[in-house]
């Protein structure tokens, strides 16, 4: 499975426009929110929290669209023949989609380091004083996100039709989850309904560490901890199954 | 070595195999010929532990698929129909990356790719990303990636499509020197000069059945086919061709050329050049069509192998 990873890991930093879109266009993103929600408040809380959701949101959306990339590399390999080829070794099916949500897990979680650093670094997001529940953050995120790209890829044929799903059910979960506009100022309708997204539960997280100042043993961040790493697992799970089921079978 | 019976699979409402059953023995290549459809890529998906039977047997190497699919995969390489490579990679990391997949030992795997690159001609491109090479190299270094860990059973799904003569003939030496190895071999085509220079017995399959199997000379003795004298003429008249058809009942007209069937051909040859000279035909050119895996099935199921 490492080997699987490592494959993975090559590839993907051997291609320069993966990089790109992985790396470089979530700093674009979170550089326009910033400015734009910063010119909608003129406090110096206000400031805060249009960075911190700038940061928040962008995050989680653009991590959405990485994992729907990795789901639809899937794809890719069984169109090319290669995941048949990977069959016919001596290793367990399931170690290739285990190693598929490994490096989703492993680039999801350098594409949210790259963005925290940014934050730091050019908006001066203050994550040194809050480096622990960061981190327990950027895991749980990660984790909750990886499997959702394989629950994609497994539902289509080829990487377009990943492509075509995943932009519609990130863009509307992004929207209704608090990535685009901020979810304090949503009618509580549109809060309510944005709990079943995983952008909602990331960007409450982020809110906890670095608006609401919550401390990492506090229940409430920890809750939200929890809610991702059930996502997580809820989404891996169905994965393996519609692995077996649809993806396997497919070849 | 391979034991196979009554092999079952239907996808969706498509019977796919209809019960096949045959037996490979040890060191033998065994080809699997068919038109498109055939059953010939479900057969070796099945062998190779991809997908289940819905009926039947398989033995291989002494384990079964279904209980042992690990002991199973340890001791086939398979070579798929798609050239299953990443073409960001070079040939060696390819070859590398397929060689940690079936656990060789590093220090083993870089002798082993060195003399598998060596095997397939291809050690001074080495380096060079696959996007960068032929469809012909490409289908090399796809054989190349089945060898590395000494399979002792090979399963080539039609390893020679769309690639140059110069591939086609260095994929044939590989396999001829595979074969003098001792490894068994599954290789299926629609090639029938393929399966006529590289297998000991043959399969011939449609529509998800074996319809006859054995060696080159025992298919050939199958069906009603004869081999023929074609001859080429100027000067026939139905007088002319009256008169040679009393003399030689089995023989057909066709626009230019006479066909004079025979079952024994070399010993009649000369007797159908003397009688057409004393009759006076002007022959222009003479050629004998003898029985091959074409004519054989077309005589076992009424169709061509592939269209042409």
């Amino acid at each position: 499975m490492i080997k699987l990873v490592k494959k993975d890991l090559k590839l993907f930093f051997g291609n320069k426009q993966d990089m790109l879109l992985t790396f470089a266009l979530p700093i674009i993103f979170i550089t326009l929110f910033a400015y734009v929600f910063r010119e909608t408040n003129n406090s110096e809380e206000g400031d805060l929290v249009s960075l911190v959701h700038a940061v928040a949101g962008t995050s989680v959306f653009m991590l959405l669209f990485s994992v729907a990339g990795i789901g639809g590399s899937l794809l890719d390999e069984k169109q090319e023949g290669i995941l048949k080829k990977l069959l016919c070794a001596p290793i367990p099916s399931d170690h290739i989609l285990f190693g598929k949500l490994l490096f989703a897990n492993i680039i999801s979680i350098i594409q949210l380091i790259i963005m925290f650093v940014y934050g730091w670094l050019v908006f001066g997001l203050d994550i040194m004083h809050h480096l622990p529940s960061l981190i327990f953050m950027i895991f749980a995120i990660a984790f909750a996100c990886s499997g959702f790209g394989v629950v994609l890829a497994s539902f289509a044929k080829t990487r377009q039709q990943v492509q075509g799903f995943s932009s519609i059910i990130v863009l509307v979960m992004s929207g209704l989850g608090g990535s685009m506009i901020p979810l304090f100022v949503m009618p509580e309708i549109m809060q309510k309904i944005a709990v079943f997204t995983v952008n909602y539960w990331g960007i409450k997280g982020i809110y906890d560490i670095f608006w609401k100042l919550v401390p990492l043993t506090d229940s409430t961040f920890l809750s939200k901890v929890f809610v991702l790493l059930c996502i997580g697992f809820f989404l891996n799970f169905i994965a393996l199954l519609m692995f077996r089921r649809n993806i396997l079978k497919m070849v | 070595m391979i034991s196979v019976s009554n092999l079952k699979k239907t996808f969706d409402t498509i019977e796919a195999l209809k019960g096949i059953s045959f037996y490979i023995p040890q060191g033998e290549c065994y080809g699997l010929l068919g038109p498109n459809g055939a059953g010939k890529t479900t057969t070796i998906s099945i062998l190779s532990t991809i997908i289940k039977p819905d009926v039947g047997e398989v033995i291989i190497s002494g384990y079964d698929p279904k209980k042992n699919p690990l002991d199973c995969k340890k001791n086939i390489g398979v070579v798929t129909q798609e050239i299953a490579l990443y073409n960001e990679f070079s040939a060696y990391d390819n070859l590398l990356f397929w060689g940690v997949m079936y656990k060789i030992p590093k220090k083993v795997l870089t002798a082993r790719t060195d003399e598998t690159l060596d095997l397939l001609g291809l050690t001074d491109r080495k380096n060079d990303k696959v996007k960068t090479y032929s469809g012909g190299m490409k289908r090399r270094i796809n054989i190349g990636t089945a060898l590395l860990h000494r399979p002792k059973i090979l399963f080539m799904d039609e390893p020679t499509v769309g690639i140059d003569p110069q591939s086609r003939n260095l994929i044939f030496e590989v396999v001829e020197k595979l074969h003098k190895e001792g490894i068994t071999i599954i290789y299926t085509t629609h090639y029938m000069e393929e399966a006529e220079r590289l297998c000991d017995r043959i399969g011939i399959m449609d529509n998800g059945e074996i319809i006859a199997q054995g060696t080159l000379d025992e298919l050939r003795t199958l069906g009603s086919t004869k081999e023929s004298v074609v001859i080429s003429y100027t000067n026939l008249t139905d007088k002319l061709y009256n008169t040679i058809e009393k003399e030689w009942k089995d023989l057909q007209r066709f626009e230019d050329t006479i066909h004079f069937y025979s079952m024994n051909i070399q010993g009649d040859l000369s007797k159908i050049i003397i009688m057409c000279n004393e009759f006076g035909l002007d022959i222009r050119h003479i050629d004998i069509q003898k029985i091959n895996l074409e004519t054989v099935f077309l005589s076992l199921t009424g169709k061509k192998l592939r269209d042409k």
